[in-house]
This record gives structure tokens, sequence and C-alpha cells, in this order.
């Protein structure tokens, strides 16, 4: 009686036992790795129309972040500037030969169509975000946005995703600072850093609750 | 046969890698939402773009000849800086009352929307006024709060010219709300004082911080 199956089947059960888990494995590495907004968001730094650098003016200058963004303490949206910001120091300033590089802003400030800036962080209208009530609870501008002040072209430092807001209103205590160091990118490389207690810190009146129910963020 | 495999296995998996690239690589590309219908609904939220207008602003200015509800600044000392008679007035509006608090606020204001020009001092040289990288400073500079004649100014001066601005100085009363520009004219009456005073001026239990070198 001829044989049903050749002889090479016999192969089959082990090329299945050995394929199966390093197919399943490869799946489930490539949708942790690649699906996550760790890899999908992150990283994203538009072209601008003006190439702005906040690594001069945030860095080098030391400016602080509240003198363009200054809705950011009072505000849940932290405001772009008007062009008229801008022209408070450079309507007084002389770049040289790269004053035409500032040309749309100039034009903007002389009544024209306003710069559109290409927006960086976006969070999905689906979920509220309140920008002074973390600064007021002592969040600091670099604990979401990443080291600015060393960003020629800003990009998306961090993740912006649900359960990273949720590791960090599960366990605010790591993140938070004095509330007068907020725009200070560089507070968490100090030495106060590491003595600094929330807990104990008189300036705050109350702790720290972020809310972890869904209407927190879900209005 | 199994090394074929085994190259072709190692190829695809590379390829996948390689193509698909690394976490936080630089990418001008938009994140890759799959349905983006949620993530952006069919509201404005501040400073948006519309379309539908010309210049693209979903907030539309206010319409000229109109006062928003609220902000009609019918206070003449307290949003103008002056008195019953038009003048300039040499005190802070009764609604803001002289405290540490106030002149605490004032010089953080102050740091940050004055400093880069005026220097945390006052003296006029600050960051924005010194020659830099790029620009070779601002071509007016600032003067120095103790200048006599400014030194002689009500304070009412102070506010005004932070509201209105003065020379090269631009307007900062959209920047800064109302209550921080006193603020910030009390921290510059501060700076004022603090460059004449003498040793006698200094309080009693403040004396020992200041001859050791500590702040405050």
């Amino acid at each position: 009686m001829a044989q049903i199956f050749p002889r090479w089947t016999n192969k089959i059960p082990l090329a299945v036992a050995v394929t199966t888990p390093v197919v399943l494995v490869g799946v489930i590495f490539a949708i942790w790795y690649w699906f996550s907004p760790k890899f999908t968001d992150v990283g994203y730094q538009p072209e601008q129309p003006v190439q702005f650098s906040h690594k001069l003016h945030a860095g080098t200058m030391g400016l602080d972040c509240r003198y363009c963004h200054n809705t950011v303490e009072q505000a849940a949206h932290a405001a772009l500037p008007p062009a008229g910001t801008c022209m408070n120091c450079h309507g007084n300033l002389d770049l040289g030969d790269r004053e035409n590089r500032i040309k749309p802003i100039k034009d903007a400030f002389a009544g024209g169509a306003p710069v559109e800036w290409v927006r960086v962080h976006m969070l999905p209208d689906y979920a509220y975000f309140n920008h002074s009530v973390h600064l007021a609870a002592g969040v600091g501008c670099s604990s979401c946005h990443g080291r600015i002040d060393q960003m020629d072209t800003v990009f998306q430092d961090q993740p912006l995703s649900m359960s990273w807001c949720l590791d960090c209103h599960r366990n605010p205590q790591p993140n938070l600072r004095p509330r007068d160091q907020v725009t200070n990118m560089g507070w968490f490389d100090s030495p106060e850093a590491a003595a600094y207690d929330p807990n104990t810190d008189p300036t705050r009146t109350r702790a720290v609750a972020p809310p972890e129910h869904c209407s927190g963020c879900h209005r | 046969m199994t090394t074929r495999y085994t190259t072709v296995a190692v190829g695809l998996l590379a390829t996948l890698a390689l193509s698909a690239g690394c976490r936080g690589n630089k990418s001008s590309d938009p994140p890759i939402h799959p349905n983006w219908n949620m993530d952006d609904q069919q509201y404005f939220q501040p400073q948006e773009d519309n379309d539908w207008f010309p210049d693209h602003r979903a907030q539309r200015p206010l319409v000229a000849g109109t006062v928003a509800r609220g902000l009609l600044k019918a206070d003449d000392h307290l949003y103008r800086g002056r008195g019953p008679d038009g003048r300039l007035v040499d005190a802070l509006p009764p609604s803001l009352p002289l405290t540490q608090a106030l002149l605490d606020r004032g010089e953080a204001r102050y740091d940050i929307y004055c400093a880069p020009c005026h220097e945390k001092s006052g003296h006029g040289n600050g960051i924005i006024a010194q020659p830099g990288r790029i620009a070779a400073g601002l071509l007016v500079k600032p003067p120095s709060y103790t200048d006599p004649r400014l030194a002689a100014m009500p304070l009412g001066y102070f506010f005004d010219v932070i509201t209105h601005g003065k020379n090269t100085m631009r307007p900062y009363a959209a920047q800064i709300p109302v209550e921080d520009r006193w603020a910030i004219a009390a921290w510059v009456r501060v700076l004022q004082v603090s460059q004449r005073a003498a040793i006698g001026d200094v309080p009693a239990d403040k004396l020992d911080q200041l001859k050791s070198g500590g702040a405050q």
C-alpha cells in the first residue's frame, strides 16, 4: 500500500513547533515596539515657517518660557506669542544679513498674514488638558516637553499617551519641584532637586492629588 | 536548506527594522494615528486655524469700537495710573496694598519680562542689550533706573511705560496682567531705592544676613 504522506511531512510538527513561537514573539515585539506612541509620536519635528531657535532664545540667552508663552500660568492653553512679542526685541535689534529670516514675523507685525506655526504637541481633542493646574502643582515645562532649551527646532520628546499621563498621575511625587522653578529646564540636574521633598515644602498649601478617574481628562 | 531559510528570515527582520526605524527618530512627518477624526474634532481650540476666514484665524479679533463683557477698564488709577486730575499718580491703586507678597511677585515678573533688557539690577545692561553672537545688542539701550530723571518720576510713570511703551520699548499691556504691571512698577521703585540706600536703612534683624553676604 502506498504511503499517503511523503517522508518529508515528518518534519512538519517540528517546523511548526519552532516557527510558531518565533512568529508570535516577532508579532508581539512588533506591536509593542512600533505601535507604541513612543514610536509613532515621539520625535515629531515639523518644519516651521520661521527657523526660530529655542536653543538660542531659551538656552543661550536664558529668556524665561513665560516671556513668550505668557498665558501658561492662567490658562489651559500655553499661547504662542503674537508677532508683537517678537518685535519687543527684534524691533530694536539688527541681525544684519540674517534679518530676512524673520521677514514673515515682520510682515505679520506690519498687518500681514499671521505666521502659521506648525503645532508640535497635539493632544487629542477628547483629552482635556490644562497647563495652569500643572504649573500650580509644580510640574515643570521640561517634564513633558523635554529640554526645549537644547532644541534648535522643537520636537516631541515624550509620548503624550494616556498611559504616560497616568504614570505621573498615579505617582506625581518624583516629577514635582518648587513652584518657582517650573521654567527651570535643568532643575532635575541640579543638586537641590535630590534634596527636594514636596511634602515638606512650606509654600505648598495642599497635597497634590491628580485625578485618576476617566472624567478627570475625558470630560 | 536551513541556512537559506535563516538568511531569508534574518533579512526580512532586518528590512522591517530598518524601514520602520527606531523610537524617537526625528521626523517631520506627522504622528501616525490611524483615525484622526476623534483626535481632531469639529470645534476650534485656542489659536487653531480655520480656513473659512481669509487670515485662517479661528480666533477672531475684537470688533473695532466694542468692549467685551467684564473688560470695561473704567478705573483710571488701576488701568491708566492716572488720578482724577489726569496726572500720573505716585501711589499703588487702593485694591493693591503694598505687601511683601506684592514685591515678591513684582520681582519674579520683573525678572521674566524686564530683566532681559533692563538687567536684574535695573542698570539697563540685560542680555538682549549686550552684543551677542548674532546681534550687536539693542540699537537703543535702556536707561538705568538710577538716572536722576527716572528717580524723580512718580510710580504711575513706570506703570504707564509698561502699559503703553516708550520710545523703542513696546507696550506690555497684552503680555502682563494689570496687577502684575503694578507689582513690577513697585519693584522698579525698590531697585531705585536700593541703589541709593545707606547701611542705616537696613533693618537691624537683616543686618547680619547682609554682612554675611546672604540673600533676602
